[in-house]
């Protein structure tokens, strides 16, 4: 790999995601816990680790989506001090292609815009996008390509640590879809609640927000618990683990080519 | 009079019956740190307020051990009743076929009991409390088994202490479902959010067992969620001590 390349990092509440691009390709992609104590310095040991191991690539461009203030000014020093590149931060003042028509438009955090984009450049037609993270976001675009607006539910993870930790007597799980809906057992209730409740609550919403806008949108999923979710769900039609990274590229290319 | 104590993992309510009538309630912290000699003070002034009933018979349900203890002792000590805790060896009247029996939260008995009285047929009861709670009792009062989820509660806490641009919110139904703001995307995650989850895993539950089990609901969160529910028929505030009382009654008239 020596063709300069696009870096596009996603940095959301719980990990964050590192993609490499050339061209349109994604050729690498990394997972990094996000942790707002950690430095600069430190993340400049494992980046560049990461990037030798992919032999190197010349870094020409730096796409950022944070949805964590805290690390902006750590993504900020670690882009310039270890590759030399000033990043473009999705934000205000940044062109995206996409008219927004919440309420105020810079509340609508930079991964929620990054992913609509992704995912109306695919379907170009009325869509949800359903990102099941550390909260369960779903964002509604239109046919004629607006950000609407959405809807943000506690996402799957943190629902179910808070069970654990909030109850006596429950205990931690391992998360994996159980026989039958009514368990049998507190294992087996517990799986059920998690697995069965989530993919409830996104059927539920996707629906509702469906009869609400008279469209039928198309579904696309993303996020780590997409995988999980997304058999066991009627609504979702598609599952694009790599949707943010995808925006990020986009709205580089759209911020750079004129 | 009876005492019916619902000790949950976030609150602790105390209802006295006459007879099979609830005449007062009362709603209190469950605060593992909060001595005997608090719950003394704290329920002596209730009950003042109330012209200081005769209590003759105490029944406890109990998912938190270690105030169960505090509880037990405050009976004892300030009564002069011992409680019947509800758990294993007590008469509740209704085959537990759960794997192991032992295993199934008190509560979950209690609401059972309780449902299964009120409709004497096939039914589900939700209980939207610390954790969202569904039971299924036969048609013919055997208690089968559930599911349990998170409850709304400590799943907006989660979001708010957990994502670092959302900030916690009124719990109201918000006018749309795609919110423009982020107050209202927060509230519809929550308020329909929650109310898909109930009504999905009720049809899930419903489809399994291949008949429309009446739909009874209690809990903290049931009178916010109910109205936007398609599946919920009934809110009962009080199904719990409700069955608390019953099975109280089943251990002590014979």
């Amino acid at each position: 790999m020596s063709a300069t390349v696009l870096l596009a990092i996603d940095v959301s509440n719980t990990q964050t995601v590192l993609g490499v691009y050339e061209g349109k390709m994604l050729r690498q992609h990394w997972r990094l816990q996000t942790h707002s104590a950690r430095t600069a310095d430190e993340y400049g040991v494992l980046v560049g680790s990461l990037l030798a191991g992919a032999g190197n690539p010349v870094v020409g461009g730096i796409a950022v989506s944070s949805s964590v203030p805290p690390m902006t000014q750590v993504i900020e020093t670690l882009c310039r001090r270890y590759m030399g590149v000033a990043p473009m931060f999705v934000g205000p003042g940044i062109r995206t292609g996409m008219p927004i028509l919440y309420d105020k438009p810079q509340e609508v955090s930079a991964d929620r815009i990054v992913n609509a984009i992704a995912a109306y450049e695919r379907s170009h037609a009325a869509t949800i996008v359903v990102d099941c993270s550390t909260a369960t976001i779903f964002d509604y675009v239109s046919d004629k390509g607006e950000y609407v607006g959405g809807v943000i539910a506690p996402g799957l993870g943190i629902a179910s640590d808070a069970l654990f930790e909030r109850t006596a007597k429950l205990y931690r799980v391992e998360l994996v879809k159980p026989k039958h809906v009514i368990g049998r057992n507190t294992v087996h209730a517990i799986q059920s609640g998690l697995i069965y409740g989530y993919v409830s609550l996104v059927d539920g919403l996707v629906t509702r927000i469906q009869r609400e806008t008279r469209a039928k949108a198309r579904v696309i999923a993303t996020g780590g618990f997409a995988p999980l979710l997304a058999p066991e769900s009627e609504t979702i039609e598609e599952v694009d683990e790599f949707l943010t990274l995808d925006g990020l590229r986009l709205i580089y290319e759209r911020n750079t080519q004129e | 009079m009876l005492l019916a104590i619902d000790v949950g993992n976030t609150h602790t309510v105390f209802g006295l019956y006459a007879g099979d009538q609830l005449r007062h309630h009362w709603r209190l912290e469950t605060d593992r740190g909060r001595t005997v000699d608090e719950y003394g003070v704290l329920l002596r002034h209730l009950f003042a307020g109330v012209g200081s009933p005769m209590i003759d018979g105490i029944a406890v349900s109990s998912v938190v051990p270690p105030t169960t203890q505090v509880v037990e002792s405050w009976c004892q000590t300030y009564l002069g009743v011992a409680p019947l805790i509800v758990g294993p060896g007590v008469r509740t009247g209704m085959p537990i076929l759960y794997d192991d029996p032992q295993q199934v939260g008190s509560d979950r008995v209690a609401n059972a009991v309780a449902a299964y009285e009120l409709t004497r047929d096939a039914t589900i009861v939700v209980d939207c409390g610390t954790a969202t709670k569904l039971e299924y009792v036969t048609q013919k009062g055997e208690y089968i088994g559930g599911v349990i989820a998170p409850g709304l509660g400590i799943a907006s806490d989660a979001l708010f202490e957990r994502a670092a641009r959302l900030y916690r919110v009124e719990l109201a139904r918000p006018k749309h479902v795609v919110g423009r703001n982020t107050v209202q995307t927060i509230q519809s995650g929550l308020i329909y959010g929650y109310v898909s989850l109930i009504d999905g895993l009720v049809l899930r539950m419903q489809k399994e067992i291949g008949m429309r089990a009446r739909v009874i609901a209690t809990g903290g969160f049931a009178t916010l969620l109910a109205p936007e529910s398609d599946t919920i028929d009934e809110v009962a505030e009080f199904l719990t001590l409700d069955g608390l009382r019953l099975i109280y009654d089943r251990n002590s008239g014979q």
